[in-house]
């Protein structure tokens, strides 16, 4: 059981960091799907810089940088070319799948995974018993987390700021008219998204095995997005929609250590992405309802 | 004529910026142009076997590729052709390798049970988007990923080979009497099948009842429903046909020129068909024509490590770029630029923009539909 919880808190640090990131831009009315394709392209500079610098600090900020230049192409694209979000998003996906790949290939001749001589640090490492020990594991980003999640909060609920990127996606008409500039609030919206995607693929890459491999991302970014949805857009819902998320990922790492094998491995491995297809219709019945419920006031109050 | 030629430039133009972007970073990594280039067009058309192969990937690109452009058509953002194929293909090795009846009833069991399963496979997804609204993105994309874990199940349990070596997986492999096609050679039947798709499909979308449904659907789902038309329905039948083409393809793999389900390595022939369709505006012509070229190029690159080391991540790198540029509208932004900054929005209210490109307007739909 223990070892289920660190499990789940370890794995659903990624999730958290990204769902919360997404949050940004869906609220800003992007479609995001280029998530995993950030958190790919993240986790695969910060372990090349890694490898070459051997420094932590440079890696991640490195990790910032890419995935911020890809975000800003993102929007160069949906904003003054009018192109469509959902196949530029795949696309930016492909593109960062085929673009680590190459470069693991072309830059340092490895085909398939490339090593990190350094790790995240972890703060309270090597606790073996009691509550410490169920956190142990946990990188310095997983302890970050809270607080990221936290100010995103604050940053979306209290201020002007947060507040324009929510008036942007709900109804662009309106922001336009209140003087928001709208194609600045969704720039600064997804840069938002990519930081979050950057941290989440630098902990998948350098939070635990302190290594890239292709396809390291394994639809996280997609289920990360998924759990933004599931989180019906709030800061905290997403991060427990996270968890959660995270819980049933945890059951396939948790089953593999200790060799439990009463059903085929493959059988585990899609328990989240099942759990993630049952969150997203729950989550949209929910919200059918509530449109209905809110349909029904109004008809009400009609003289 | 001139406004043909003009969309035929405009659709043009992203894939060749794309490929021109491709080149520069080939370049700049150190491959020589001259060699990736004479390779590409080597493997397309004048190599050993280049058009053979350049025929062996069109056919699944173009089936699956049809199937896309009748589901984003309906507005339907089914994406999850990948998946589709995967359980298709296992649906017909499965028949193929532990069912006994004569040869043909052999197939046609196959390629009906692969059918039948591609489309379940997307109906899941179509009956939770069309009667509890969630949304088809997210189902079709993690559908994908538990069909992949199906194909490791049945590689590595109920179907493995158990003489297969190395890190992917693989079924058995068929009977090669039982193949249509082997490596290597031509399959008449493949073509013939494939033609007969084709035909199919655009008098489904061009003469028939469902396929103005379709695009009413597609265009303004209000006036259709309106119309009298059921929208559930029509949606769901694009999941349906959407997944059967996938799945048809699943089996003609099985039979053709794959011979086997293996894991893992398999090239993601669901998400190039989505760049068909979309490279070919959803029309049945274009998306001929596209899933022609990018069968093309798959095998350009499948054969480029041989004449120029070019790892076989660049096709991705080429596929994404095309994927990044293809609906961008560049000669609007151009236009934009010239005329005079108006302090207007340049969007009129929602259900009064007007209809332009078909594709456009299909695709641009969606993220007005989250804004309302």
């Amino acid at each position: 059981m223990e070892e289920f919880i660190a499990s789940t808190l370890r794995s659903s640090v990624p999730l958290a960091l990204a769902g919360v990131g997404a949050l940004f831009a869906v609220r800003a009315g992007i479609f995001h799907l280029g998530i995993e394709g950030l958190m790919l392209a993240s986790a695969f500079t910060a372990v090349g810089v890694a490898h070459s610098t051997e420094s932590i600090i440079l890696a991640v900020l490195a990790a910032l940088v890419v995935s911020a230049v890809l975000s800003t192409i993102y929007w160069f694209l949906l904003d003054h070319l009018h192109a469509d979000a959902i196949i530029v998003g795949l696309g930016l996906t492909t593109l960062s799948v085929g673009g680590t790949a190459f470069f693991l290939d072309v830059i340092f001749g490895q085909r398939g995974r490339l090593d990190s001589p350094v790790g995240l640090p972890r703060p309270i490492r090597g606790a073996d018993d009691g509550a410490a020990s169920l956190v142990s594991e946990l990188s310095i980003l997983g302890w970050l987390t809270p607080l990221l999640v936290l100010a995103s909060f604050m940053l979306l609920r209290r201020t002007a700021f947060g507040l324009r990127i929510t008036a942007v996606g709900t109804y662009s008409y309106g922001a336009r008219a209140a003087g928001i500039r709208e194609s600045r609030v969704r720039l600064a919206a997804m840069l938002c998204t990519s930081v979050g995607s950057a941290l989440a693929g630098v902990e998948l890459a350098l939070g635990g095995l302190s290594t890239f491999s292709e396809g390291i991302t394994g639809g996280r970014g997609f289920i990360a997005l998924a759990a933004a949805l599931f989180g019906q857009l709030h800061p905290l819902a997403t991060a427990a929609a996270a968890v959660f998320f995270g819980a049933a990922n945890a059951i396939g790492v948790v089953t593999q250590v200790n060799s439990i094998d009463f059903v085929p491995r493959p059988f585990i491995l899609m328990i989240p992405f099942i759990i993630t297809i049952a969150a997203v219709t729950v989550s949209a019945i929910v919200r059918t309802q509530a449109q209905q419920r809110r349909m029904e006031r109004l008809d009400a109050h009609e003289p | 004529m001139n406004q043909h030629l003009a969309r035929l430039v405009a659709r043009l133009a992203p894939v060749v910026i794309a490929f021109a972007l491709a080149f520069a970073l080939f370049v700049a990594t150190g491959f020589s142009v001259g060699s990736v280039a004479s390779g590409i067009v080597e493997g397309v058309l004048t190599g050993r076997g280049a058009t053979t192969n350049t025929i062996r990937w069109s056919i699944p690109l173009i089936l699956i590729g049809l199937g896309i452009a009748v589901s984003l058509r309906a507005g339907e953002f089914n994406i999850g052709a990948q998946g589709q194929f995967l359980v298709g293909s296992l649906a017909a090795i499965w028949v193929a390798l532990r069912w006994d009846l004569p040869k043909a009833w052999l197939i046609f069991f196959a390629i009906v049970l692969a059918v039948v399963a591609g489309a379940l496979w997307s109906a899941i997804a179509g009956v939770l988007k069309v009667y509890l609204g969630a949304d088809e993105v997210i189902t079709t994309l993690m559908l994908n990923f538990v069909a992949i874990q199906l194909v490791q199940w049945v590689a590595t349990g109920p179907l493995r080979d158990p003489f297969s070596s190395g890190d992917a997986a693989s079924t058995e492999r068929l009977d090669p009497s039982l193949r249509v096609q082997g490596s290597g050679e031509y399959s008449l039947e493949l073509i013939l099948l494939t033609i007969a798709v084709i035909v199919a499909v655009w008098s489904l979308l061009e003469r028939s009842r469902l396929g103005i449904a379709v695009q009413l659907i597609g265009a303004n789902p209000k006036a259709a429903a309106w119309q009298g038309l059921s929208i559930r329905g029509t949606r769901l039948y694009t999941y349906l046909i959407a997944g059967g083409l996938a799945g048809l393809t699943g089996a003609t793999e099985v039979f053709g020129p794959a011979g086997r389900v293996v894991t893992g390595s398999t090239p993601t022939l669901g998400f190039t068909a989505l760049v068909v369709a979309t490279v070919g505006s959803l029309a049945v012509v274009g998306t001929v024509t596209a899933g022609l070229f990018f069968g093309g190029l798959q095998a350009a690159i499948l054969y480029l490590p041989i004449v120029s080391d070019l790892p076989p991540s660049a096709l991705r790198i080429i596929e994404g770029l095309v994927a990044l540029l293809i609906t961008a509208q560049l000669a609007t932004a151009l236009r934009r630029r010239r005329s005079t900054a108006s302090p207007l929005p340049d969007e009129a209210p929602e259900g009064q923009q007007p209809i332009e490109d078909g594709v456009q307007h299909v695709l641009s739909r969606r993220t007005q539909d989250e804004a309302g």
